[in-house]
């Protein structure tokens, strides 16, 4: 007797695939010399599809595949959430690889295998099925990292993101491997259900301490942060915008399914641990962005506090943290993908990432200018911004549950950020720019997606009900 | 447990190897480390889940060193060495 399937749960990821193929097939059919970006073109138009697709789905919920794959209000906001991400990563791939010619076309199709990855990690109910989604992001995010071949610094960084993603990986099989040993299932419910009845062994810990350690490195927080910088740096950026937002989401909805639903009955004993972590690993980030000269590593240490200030909506383990750490994602994918859009036109323009080089931008593109400004403000935590709303919930969230102390380190650890983003800000709008500076040209589409990346940014900062209501609905 | 010993040689092979093909053979380790364990608690518990993850694993682990070794031929065109210490262009 075999098990029903329920297709429809996986319709997102079905047509997901038969759109990978698709374009697989059609990048070899098609004509090499055109010099029209079809797979580009359609790319972006099956995603705004599937986006119109997903948005009358919401109501799917259900488990299938003998319980490997679920479908909750979780795993439909980040599929959602994911495939935002996507479109403005898509717009950005076709600027960035223009001069790439048709080895664009395979990136992407890597681009959609990540996509297929991250839908499955938020879909996972096994933690077999959790490693090899992972795995498919994961592998994808090497290739394209490693990507520009004559690059030095791309090789250095794909290859250091291969070393360390690797060795993350074989630290959580082997945490499964003690799970299993434990549990007897790589299922999370079963696992759920042996935490409820068991009290914490050290094989358990063990097991834990090790799965934790690995799903870190995807969400860039301490202990494994040590690739972010470099791999930030080197990468392509629009991989540098993925890896910043799309990665880290990935990495924090499987850490809310670990802690919240499977390891929740020890809550107590891995409370204290994620409380210090936290603020090791903003207090870390926040400190050595300032020293740095160059804006994608200083968004790369940006992108290790602001896990940190996620990790404290772990730390409180309460409903209130949770939704607190969807409403930041939400309006981190906004303010992230705006900073990384302008970061995209002004190298391609520039032909640096140095951020001595950003002097005087206001009077080269305002757009740019004002993109940067409204990212790296929200950024900071300044209301009535997004960046500000969502501290204040997490802020809130650990208050709520008696961590006084870590509220106390996250406000002077925002303060603190204060100091090198608007050191940025000032470059932008105070320094003149050098005397050969020309103005910078924006694509019309880029143009039409900062826009709307900005007004996403104001809209979360100002109206948080609707937004609200949304990241509290994913977590029940 | 063997793993144990297995894990450990890898761990320590990761972090000092000077060589990357050497810190691939490591990371190798590793996963050969988590099979062989779970492989053994496949045994021990009495059924046969384990022993399926283990194939996955081997895929996964195929495919990760496919990888590795296509980064490594494009660090020896452009570096002309191997030597991880030759990837030292970004630090800070």
């Amino acid at each position: 007797m075999f098990p029903v399937i329920n297709w429809n749960l996986v319709s997102l990821e079905v047509l997901m695939s038969i759109i990978l193929v698709g374009l697989t097939v059609l990048d070899i059919v098609l004509p090499k010399n055109t010099q029209k970006d079809w797979l580009g073109l359609l790319s972006f138009i099956a995603l705004l599809g599937l986006i119109a697709f997903w948005l009358t789905q919401g109501a799917l919920r259900g488990v299938t595949f003998s319980g490997m794959f679920v479908m909750d209000p979780l795993a439909w906001f980040f599929k959602a959430f994911f495939l935002v991400v996507m479109v403005f990563i898509f717009a950005m791939t076709r600027e960035f690889f223009k001069s790439l010619g048709e080895r664009r076309n395979e990136f992407y199709l890597l681009l959609w295998l990540a996509l297929i990855g991250m839908c499955l990690i938020a879909s996972s109910a096994d933690f077999l099925m959790l490693f090899i989604s992972i795995e498919v992001l994961t592998i994808s995010l090497y290739v394209m990292t490693a990507y520009l071949k004559t690059d030095k610094l791309s090789i250095e960084a794909g290859m250091k993101y291969l070393i360390l993603g690797s060795l993350a990986a074989g630290f959580f099989l082997y945490g499964i491997s003690f799970l299993y040993g434990a549990a007897h299932s790589t299922h999370f419910g079963v696992i759920e259900y042996f935490c409820r009845t068991h009290a914490m062994s050290s094989m358990t810990l063990f097991a834990l301490v090790l799965i934790f350690a690995a799903v870190s490195f995807k969400a860039a927080a301490v202990p494994f942060n040590l690739w972010v910088a470099d791999v930030y740096q080197g990468a392509p950026t629009p991989v540098t915008a993925l890896l910043s937002v799309g990665s880290k989401a990935a990495g924090f909805v499987v850490l809310m399914r670990l802690f919240f639903f499977v390891f929740n009955a020890w809550h107590p004993q891995w409370s204290l641990v994620l409380a210090i972590l936290s603020a090791i690993t903003m207090t870390y980030g926040n400190l050595i962005a300032m020293f740095q000269t160059n804006i994608k590593r200083l968004l790369g240490y940006s992108s290790v506090a602001h896990a940190g200030y996620l990790l404290m909506g772990l730390a409180a383990g309460t409903a209130l943290g949770a939704a607190g750490i969807n409403y930041y994602l939400l309006g981190y994918l906004f303010t992230n993908l705006a900073a990384f859009m302008v970061i995209v036109v002004f190298s391609m323009a520039a032909g640096s990432d140095a951020i001595a080089d950003y002097a005087g931008l206001s009077r080269r593109s305002g757009i740019l200018a004002l993109g940067l400004l409204l990212a790296l403000v929200s950024l900071a935590g300044i209301p009535p911004l997004a960046g500000f709303f969502g501290k204040f919930i997490l802020l809130m969230a650990v208050i709520k549950s008696g961590y006084v102390w870590l509220a106390l380190i996250a406000a002077a650890n925002i303060v603190v950020s204060f100091y090198y983003y608007l050191m940025v800000a000032r470059r932008v709008y105070v320094d003149p720019p050098a005397a050969d500076a020309a103005p910078v040209v924006v694509a019309q589409g880029l143009r039409l997606l900062l826009i709307f990346a900005m007004a996403g940014i104001i809209a979360i900062g100002i109206f948080q009900g609707p937004f609200f209501n949304a990241a509290l609905t994913a977590i029940k | 447990m063997l793993s144990g010993i297995v894990f450990a040689i890898g761990l320590v092979g990761v972090t000092t190897s000077r060589h990357v093909i050497k810190v691939l053979l490591s990371l190798e380790l590793l996963l050969a480390a988590s099979n062989l364990s779970f492989v053994a608690f496949s045994k021990f518990n009495g059924d046969y889940a384990g022993q399926l993850i283990v194939f996955f694993v081997i895929l996964v682990a195929a495919a990760e060193v496919a990888i590795g070794l296509a980064i490594i031929v494009l660090m020896y065109r452009q570096l002309s060495t191997i030597q991880a210490d030759a990837l030292k262009e970004m630090k800070w």
